[in-house]
């Protein structure tokens, strides 16, 4: 029998363990999980509020070169090639912040260790990837407003703003979210996780009807197309953009619902981000 | 009746198809309340073993059982009560040192008041409530050791498993980081530590498990493995610069040495060879610029087990 220290031989096990619960919230598990969410939200905004000029400046970036060079590129470009381009380069946006800076985002934290941190806590995995989504949105927001007011004022394009659009927002970032979080959590280097996002964005972004209309696609490429909810996402974003809440946005809705489900599930199941076998 | 941890099964952990061995056929228990410490050099394959422990690897073949079920079918629960510092860069270098440790908190389920009370205690204790608002990542390395220890303390989880906490702190505050390791383990906390600081966790901890080449060697309790060397005494010399071969040489068949520094031998001889000991370092004029004769510690056992290793006849193997 091995030596026990004389102060813990009278140690009570519950009286311990009510110790260790002093101070604890007493929640039910919904609010715990809110609360859990909320903490780790703020702990990704102090990763962009000491350098927010430069990401707001990084942000813009992108979407005025692209349209700048776009302007060059077109000949006398009408306004429903002008409201293609400026559309589907806000959508591009969303995409890359869903699938390829989120995969870079967990694949970067997986290599540098920081995942010991937030796996030795009682956390949820899916409050941790939709606190790093969020400062994704936060991120992508000033390009998409921009590209906004781009199209309104320079180009005179009316845009329609109504509550419809904050669905198709969110569910578009939603359903290419599951892409990006399993590529970053697979990924056996940084370096490989970048090559691939970029080239799985390329991919999607170029070869599916975003940047283009469905039939300037060959039609191989136009039935590939219908398997990735870019597709889905470009022509609810397009339409309710243009004419508003629509029974074909609906449709599109609930289809990028459905693929933000599959999305949700790939990360509940596949994705287990404590244990590395 | 103590309550049982961990057990440890018959633990391998081997990559690469079995090429590369982390652990092999490790087995022992840790009892609640205890301080045990897992001593070993780099690359042993302690850190493989605790991470296995905190249920951040998949051992390949054995079970880890914590609280009697497999800590594989329980992360959830494993990081609920057992916290554990790492040896990984900081998460949270773009948060102040107050928020790295209030967040921990609250994400450890503290309620708002808790959580500030105790992280008001724990810089207060770090003598850093001065520096509350300062960036982790614009605080000393030592600093941001005490803080990534703190997110361990906050929360009052009962089992804290620590890989090498003192490691780059200066002597204060690796006093104060042993302090509250052994508050905590009084107020009833089960701690399990990595450390490389033999010296100072002899103080500390109340059984020690020896790794090396990622095999257990010895486990015990430290006066129980101190019995394997009290018939000896430590013979420690330091040499003049570069004469340490010269003086191992001249000096054989006192022993087996080892060299501790630079210029400094150490080796362990039996009690009744003392006075020919002296009469050999004195007699032989050798370069030597000082030397001691004490019993010895439990830094001389670790090296006693880990040299024993090197020979298979008297490798006592756990």
């Amino acid at each position: 029998m091995e030596k026990i220290k004389p102060s813990m031989q009278s140690h009570d096990l519950q009286l311990q363990e009510a110790v260790f619960l002093q101070g604890h919230e007493q929640q039910s598990i919904i609010q715990r999980r809110i609360t859990e969410w909320l903490i780790l939200a703020r702990i990704q905004f102090t990763i962009i509020r000491e350098a927010w000029v430069w990401i707001f400046i990084m942000a813009c970036m992108f979407p005025l070169t692209t349209l700048l060079f776009l302007k060059f590129f077109t000949v006398d470009p009408t306004p429903a090639v002008m409201t293609r381009i400026i559309t589907g380069n806000m959508l591009f946006g969303l995409i890359v912040m869903g699938l390829n800076s989120m995969a870079q985002e967990i694949s970067w934290q997986k290599h540098q260790g920081h995942f010991t941190y937030y796996s030795s806590l009682p956390i949820a995995k899916v409050n941790f990837i939709f606190a790093n989504l969020l400062r994704g949105l936060i991120m992508s927001v000033p390009s998409f407003i921009i590209l906004a007011l781009i199209g309104q004022l320079a180009y005179g394009i009316q845009f329609h703003y109504s509550w419809g659009l904050v669905p198709v927002l969110l569910l578009t970032v939603f359903s290419v979210v599951g892409g990006g979080v399993l590529i970053g959590f697979w990924s056996p280097s940084h370096q490989l996780t970048n090559m691939l996002v970029q080239a799985l964005m390329m991919f999607i972004s170029f070869l599916t009807p975003v940047m283009v209309d469905m039939d300037q696609l060959p039609k191989i490429l136009q039935w590939f197309s219908y398997i990735f909810p870019t597709t889905y996402a470009a022509e609810a974003m397009r339409e309710v953009l243009i004419s508003g809440w629509s029974g074909s946005v609906a449709w599109n809705t609930l289809v990028l619902l459905l693929f933000s489900l599959i999305s949700i599930i790939l990360i509940l199941k596949k994705v287990d981000w404590r244990v590395e076998k | 009746m103590m309550k049982l941890i961990y057990q440890l099964e018959h633990v391998n952990k081997t990559y690469k198809k079995g090429k590369v061995v982390a652990n092999q056929n490790i087995s022992f228990d840790v009892q609640q309340g205890e301080i045990l410490g897992l001593l070993g050099p780099n690359g042993a394959g302690k850190s493989t073993l605790i991470k296995q422990m905190v249920g951040h690897l998949a051992p390949t073949s054995g079970s880890v059982r914590y609280k009697g079920t497999s800590v594989q079918t329980q992360t959830k629960r494993v990081a609920q009560e057992v916290a554990y510092y790492s040896q990984e860069p900081h998460a949270l270098t773009s948060l102040r040192t107050w928020e790295a440790l209030y967040f921990t908190g609250r994400l450890r389920g503290l309620t708002k008041e808790s959580a500030l009370k105790q992280t008001e205690e724990l810089l207060e204790r770090f003598g850093m409530l001065d520096l509350r608002h300062k960036l982790l990542k614009n605080v000393s390395g030592g600093q941001k050791r005490l803080i990534g220890i703190g997110t361990c303390l906050i929360g009052f989880s009962p089992v804290m498993i620590l890989d090498e906490p003192t490691n780059e702190l200066d002597p204060k505050k690796r006093r104060l980081v042993w302090d509250l390791i052994q508050e905590r383990n009084r107020q009833g906390v089960t701690v399990i530590l990595v450390t490389h600081n033999v010296l100072e966790a002899e103080q500390v901890v109340d059984r020690v498990a020896v790794v090396n080449h990622g095999k257990l060697l010895a486990i015990d309790h430290v006066g129980v493995l101190k019995q394997r060397v009290d018939q000896r005494m430590k013979l420690e010399i330091t040499t003049s610069f570069g004469e340490s071969d010269n003086v191992c040489r001249s000096l054989s068949a006192l022993g087996q040495w080892t060299k501790t520094g630079e210029n400094r031998i150490r080796t362990l001889i039996e009690k009744q060879n003392a006075s020919y000991a002296i009469d050999c370092l004195t007699e032989q004029q050798l370069p030597i610029e000082e030397y001691s004769l004490v019993p010895p510690n439990l830094e001389d056992v670790y090296f006693h087990i880990d040299d024993d290793q090197d020979k298979p006849a008297k490798t006592e193997v756990v």
